[in-house]
């Protein structure tokens, strides 16, 4: 048998030299000649990269772009006559998809540049759409727009596949004026920066999200409470007084998204990364407090766990008052009112700022995906630009926020998209939770950032395991078990970091 | 000269496509196995994947152990079930094609469709199959959540405490082996039935007039006669139980003691952005299977009766 095998090994064998060697001398796709190597606008000192962070905490801040102009990027000229032709790739469904379609019609009818944007929807998860375009950048062939996640775009960053946004947005020729950066949410602006690559924007936010807690309100009335808790210790007190295990009640549904865990290390006032992004610190007190709560709610049976597979199994369960609280994304809204208004018998409901340790010193976990640029051609990316900018006019974005259920990026589209809300006929049993989507952007102010670091995926799963394993099953002591994940963790971060970082 | 020249002319086309979408894909892997590989090559490691995957204390062994536990598990199952129904359905009953059809419809089922329905099913809280243990009043089970084995937790029912070596497989995998069971049996009972029908008729009238009985016509004719049969379903069970993937990817994500092999390949794959020591990993499960089938054929070159 092993005889058999030899020539077929050989064969292997050959071929693996032939086609290595060519393999070897091609460039990599990070390689790839061309506009990326030209002195390409992205490379120009961006106006702000030069005042100290200290200084200039946020774009709304930078230097006015007369102080250091964009001559590359105001240099790229582009023409009706000569049409620039880009892809956008995203995973928006429904309503959100149909808003991105429509807009993409009027934007290649009407756009004064002759831009041609071709949308595509990807099917399937983030996780999906990150690995089609990692292939895609493989195979040289990476859409010009995609949404991404804050650490996703910097995974992108590592190669040189996404570029940096800074100079286009303070840009002269085609950049925003400070009026316009102001209006945009200073903190969504902020979130798509990383500590690894100083003074770059590495997306451009359209969706933002909050993790919240959404509270049957009739049930907490018959629990004997004013209103939802504030502190953790009330959301600890209320949960376990609903909980009644042998009737399948429970107090909080927890669904083991880390974005939940992440967002009770901030509510006990700690953090998922250093401010340097250095290393990973949900180990710290606060950290430990998260656990420790979870897994004392868990032990007395105040929580119960929603399994991966049951898709949507927190929003079942809250409809059908199985559970009194459930963590989960502010996005779900509209979601959580048709779940509840099919139910046999509906009730009030709404959602509020997760409890926190010090109700004084709120912090809230805000996430979205944002559109990251791809490196193509000078002229695609400024097209790329112009397409994010229009999108993100205030007009726009209030039908976006409509649609998707995002929050609106900018302030002047905020009161819009409340009015929206307010306004449409799901929520007309439920005030409440209309009126909670108006204090969402009271939030903002609060808003904290879990990783925005290449590698965190497979770090959000090491901290999921850690909350199976401690919390949910009881196993093993919280302390030791954040300590050895943060280590696993900081191996990850190391290996993903960019070189001499 | 000419008539070989010939002879290659026709067989290019498939050459070629064998070469394009076989070979170079394989040794594209083999080459992306021997570098650190993030969106292209960065660093030659050399055989650095193969020894960090092979070092005591990888990951890799105990996702190999996964992996044979879930094929050792799944393969006598699905094996004995799929023979026995084989052998039922091949009698002279009322509604067999009926039978038939029932039992092949989960292999033709979408196979994440009906992993994500058992793994409702499974659900601690609101899944059919604890409900149906409450009903009786037994304990409800964590099922696909629970890592911990199943000897562990049949001692524990009992008052007992095993060794930790004694656990046993995690419920989970238990779990799932139940649900591949399912899902391949009435393919496997297919293949059977295809195999007992090859079998001439006259041997079983002739043992017949000799006097033998229902087990010695089992015994002495079908399973011998059927060794080819079972030869070929066996191989093939093992090779796709060392492989599998979509539906415990579905059902537990790797999780609670069913992290195979495949799973972890694709977690550093798609998860770690590791495609050097994911391709290493692939490889040397390729070796596995490669090495666990030769054993199979040797071990079969005794005992198949052709």
């Amino acid at each position: 048998m092993i005889r058999k095998l030899i020539p077929f090994v050989a064969a292997v064998a050959v071929l693996m030299a032939a086609c290595a060697a060519p393999a070897a001398q091609a460039p990599a796709p990070t390689e790839a000649p061309a506009p990326t190597k030209a002195p390409a606008p992205t490379e120009a000192p961006a106006p702000t990269q030069a005042p100290a962070p200290t200084e200039a905490p946020a774009p709304t801040q930078a230097p006015a772009p007369t102080a250091e102009p964009s001559t590359g990027v105001d240099a790229i000229t582009l023409s009706k006559d000569n049409p620039t032709e880009i892809l956008f790739w995203h995973r928006y469904s429904g309503s959100a998809q149909q808003f991105v379609e429509q807009f993409v019609e009027k934007f290649n009818a009407e756009n004064a540049f002759g831009i041609k944007v071709t949308v595509e929807k990807i099917d399937g998860s983030y996780a999906d759409l990150y690995s089609k375009i990692n292939a895609a950048i493989e195979g040289g062939t990476p859409p010009n727009i995609a949404q991404a996640y804050q650490n996703q775009a910097s995974f992108y960053r590592l190669d040189g596949n996404v570029i940096d946004l800074a100079p286009f947005i303070t840009s002269k020729k085609y950049g925003l004026t400070q009026a316009e950066i102001d209006d945009y949410f200073a903190f969504f602006l902020e979130s798509d920066k990383n500590p690894q690559f100083p003074g770059e924007v590495l997306g451009w936010p359209t969706s933002r999200s909050a993790a919240v807690l959404y509270v049957n309100l009739d049930w907490l009335k018959e629990l004997g409470a004013e209103a939802p808790p504030k502190t953790l210790a009330e959301l600890e007190e209320l949960a376990c007084k609903a909980s009644d295990p042998a009737n399948e009640r429970y107090g909080l549904a927890w669904q083991n998204d880390i974005s939940n865990f992440a967002a009770l290390v901030f509510a006990n006032g700690g953090r998922v990364l250093s401010e340097d992004a250095k290393s990973y610190v949900f180990n710290s007190e606060a950290g430990v407090e998260a656990l420790s709560l979870l897994k004392r709610l868990f032990e007395n049976k105040c929580a119960v766990e929603i399994p991966s597979a049951e898709r949507n199994g927190e929003q079942t369960r809250f409809a059908a008052q199985k559970v009194l609280f459930t963590m989960s994304s502010s996005t779900g809204l509209r979601f959580y009112a048709d779940a509840v208004a099919k139910s046999d018998k509906p009730f009030r409901f709404t959602y509020v700022m997760f409890p926190q340790k010090d109700p004084a010193k709120p912090v809230v976990d805000i996430y979205g995906a944002s559109w990251s640029v791809f490196k193509s051609t000078p002229e695609k990316e400024l097209a790329s630009w112009l397409f994010l900018k229009a999108f993100t006019e205030p007009d726009n974005i209030a039908g976006w926020a409509n649609a998707s259920s995002y929050m609106a990026v900018r302030k002047s589209a905020a009161p819009k998209a409340i009015e929206a809300v307010k306004a449409d006929e799901r929520f007309k049993d439920f005030p409440e939770a209309a009126e909670a989507y108006a204090r969402l952007y009271d939030m903002v102010a609060y808003g904290a950032v879990e990783a925005p670091v290449a590698g965190y995926d497979p770090v959000r799963k090491l901290m999921s395991e850690v909350v199976t394993a401690v919390a949910i099953k009881g196993e093993g002591d919280v302390k030791e078990a954040l300590d050895k994940a943060v280590a696993e963790a900081n191996a990850v971060l190391k290996e993903n970091a960019p070189s001499g970082y | 000269m000419r008539e070989h020249a010939f002879a290659y002319a026709l067989l290019a086309p498939a050459l070629l496509l064998f070469l394009a979408f076989t070979v170079f894909p394989i040794g594209f892997g083999f080459y992306i196995s021997l570098h650190n590989w993030r969106l292209g090559p960065r660093e030659f490691l050399g055989l650095g994947n193969y020894l960090r995957a092979l070092t005591p204390g990888s990951e890799f062994w105990p996702s190999l152990g996964a992996t044979l536990t879930y094929s050792l598990l799944a393969v006598p199952f699905q094996i004995s079930i799929a023979l026995t129904l084989a052998y039922l359905l091949f009698q002279k009953i009322r509604g067999k094609s009926l039978f038939r059809v029932v039992m092949f419809l989960p292999w033709v089922t979408s196979t994440v469709a009906t992993a994500a329905v058992w793994a409702r099913l499974y659900s601690p809280d609101i899944g059919l199959i604890n409900s149906v243990l409450r009903g009786l009043e037994l304990r409800p089970l964590r099922w696909l959540l629970e890592d911990k084995g199943v000897f562990t937790l049949i001692a524990n029912g009992l008052g007992v405490t095993l060794p930790d070596w004694l656990r046993g497989p995690s419920l989970a995998m238990v779990a799932v082996v139940i649900y591949t069971t399912w899902v391949f049996v009435g393919y496997n009972m297919t293949l059977f039935l295809a195999g007992l029908g090859n079998i001439p008729g006259e041997m079983y009238e002739a043992a017949k007039i000799d006097g033998a009985n229902g087990w010695q016509l089992f015994r002495h004719i079908t399973w011998p006669l059927l060794s080819p049969t079972t030869f070929f379903v066996v191989l093939i069970t093992v090779i796709g139980t060392l492989k599998a993937f979509n539906h415990i990817w579905v059902m537990t994500q790797g999780d609670n003691g069913t992290q195979t092999a495949s799973i972890l390949i694709y977690r550093q794959f798609y998860e770690f952005q590791r495609a050097g020591y994911a391709s290493a990993l692939a490889f040397l499960l390729s070796a596995v299977i490669l090495l666990v089938t030769i054993l199979q054929n040797r071990a079969a070159a005794e005992r198949v009766n052709y």
